[in-house]
């Protein structure tokens, strides 16, 4: 039997996270309850309605990219988790496959349950806090799948990290948050230009800085994740 | 084979002093005092040089980093855990100073400008390396996965700085287009005899932590082997 290529190795291990989580429900349950109680904390902090109206614009996008970071991060902990049970990572790192192929897998899957996460919470987002944000549904989606697929590549290579070390966990959210920094702030730009309505051509760098910044960080975390997984 | 290396930082650390002693004279004694901001401006012959050589552990962490996964070689790894380290003292000096030196200047303590904000994510990213060094369960591991965080550490202050540099763009430019002889002689000579000063005292502190890892190694080989023959 020849081993299979990278991306059918990639796709299967795709495949696979996301057929336990289609059964088991558990990150996207997790996350998502988890990112309404950040939301619901967001409108205690700023005074429910105070997001409201003209100031829609400079609130909402820092609310939505701090309530997704934060329950990201609950899912790239668990992307990992599922493969310490068993010591099923042993078994994914001896697999006759580029372990960059694993890589991808997990990036894929984290990005589909992202994606998930943040058509729930967007709707979500525009009830609590009042903003139309139907008429701009589709710059939204491009700004939101630029950044997510940065996001997801980063924490997938840093979930991997943490579930390396022991108890090390906690530190997910101090190693990824501030790698990401250029990622939060592109993000917050970009939507806060999509939902006042202003042609997101305004942000151009902008985007093509995160695209690149998404290429860079996908190569870097093909090239290293072998040194991860070894042990 | 150990005694070259004694003798290096020996020499090295006889320099470092001797530099440090005529950067302090420059500095205090022979720099003229700023027309506007009087003695508060002595701070910045150090924190410009504790600045730049804290963007230069930057490289030298890469480098380390790199060098360790390419080719697995201790010695590489002895040069990334001594960069992060000392890069993060030199990052946690110029947080202290800028502050000191922005409160009379600027009239606030902080602003989210791009250097400083690029300063202390650099920082944070620093902190993190080294705490998962410290949490990994052997010092091989910590080894990779500290190398692994270096290098994305390292990739990513240039676009983190780019990043601020558009949403914000108050720090003083004194070097650069358009900027001729900001400084009086005696200024400069103390600027830039400080910044030899504390490039000195950059190598030698990542050379002799360097070698504590290096002598760490050895120590636990040999505790290892003590261990079997028993």
């Amino acid at each position: 039997m020849t081993p299979p290529g990278f991306a059918s190795a990639a796709l299967a291990i795709a495949r696979k996270d996301l057929r336990i989580e289609g059964r088991t429900r558990e990150t996207t349950l997790a996350s998502l309850l988890f990112a309404l109680v950040v939301l619901v904390v967001f409108a205690f902090a700023f005074g429910g309605d105070a997001a409201q109206g003209d100031r829609a614009g400079a609130i909402v996008p820092g609310v939505l990219w701090v309530t997704l970071a934060f329950s990201a991060i609950v899912g790239f902990t668990r992307s990992f988790r599922l493969e310490r049970e068993d010591d099923a990572l042993a078994a994914v790192a001896l697999a006759p496959v580029d372990r960059g192929a694993v890589f991808a897998g997990k990036a894929i899957a984290n990005f589909v349950l992202l994606a998930a996460l943040e058509i729930a919470l967007l709707p979500l987002t525009a009830v609590l806090l009042n903003v139309p944000i139907a008429p701009v549904a589709a710059p939204l989606a491009l700004v939101a799948a630029i950044h997510t697929l940065g996001l997801a590549a980063l924490g997938t290579l840093f979930g991997a990290v943490v579930a390396r070390l022991q108890r090390g966990e906690a530190l997910l959210a101090t190693l990824l948050l501030p790698a990401a920094t250029p990622l939060f702030i592109s993000a917050v730009h970009c939507t806060a230009t999509a939902i006042e309505g202003r042609p997101l051509a305004a942000d151009r760098q902008w985007l093509l800085l995160i695209a690149g910044l998404d290429v860079l960080y996908v190569l870097v975390a093909l090239l290293l994740f072998d040194a991860i997984l070894e042990d | 084979m150990r005694r070259p290396y004694d003798l290096a930082l020996g020499l090295l650390t006889a320099a470092t002093a001797a530099t440090m002693a005529a950067a302090l004279w420059l500095i205090f004694v022979v720099a003229p005092e700023e027309q506007v901001m009087g003695a508060v401006q002595k701070i910045f012959y150090f924190h410009v040089p504790l600045a730049a050589i804290t963007f230069l552990s930057v490289f030298s962490l890469l480098a380390g980093a790199a060098g360790y996964l390419w080719t697995r070689r201790a010695a590489f790894d002895h040069l990334a855990v001594a960069s992060a380290e000392v890069g993060w003292l030199f990052c946690t000096l110029v947080l202290v100073t800028g502050p000191i030196w922005a409160k009379p200047a600027w009239g606030v303590w902080w602003t989210w400008e791009a250097k400083l904000t690029t300063t202390l994510v650099l920082w944070l990213l620093l902190a993190g390396i080294l705490l998962c060094r410290a949490y990994a369960s052997t010092p091989e591991q910590g080894a990779r996965i500290a190398s692994v965080l270096g290098v994305v550490a390292a990739l990513d202050v240039p676009i983190v700085y780019k990043a601020v540099d558009w949403w914000r763009g108050q720090h003083p430019i004194v070097f650069g287009p358009g900027k001729t002889d900001p400084l009086a002689p005696g200024m400069l000579a103390a600027l830039l005899v400080s910044m030899l000063a504390f490039l000195l005292l950059f190598a030698l502190l990542v050379a002799a932590r360097a070698r504590l890892a290096a002598q760490e190694d050895r120590l636990a080989a040999l505790v290892e082997a003590a261990v079997r023959s028993r």
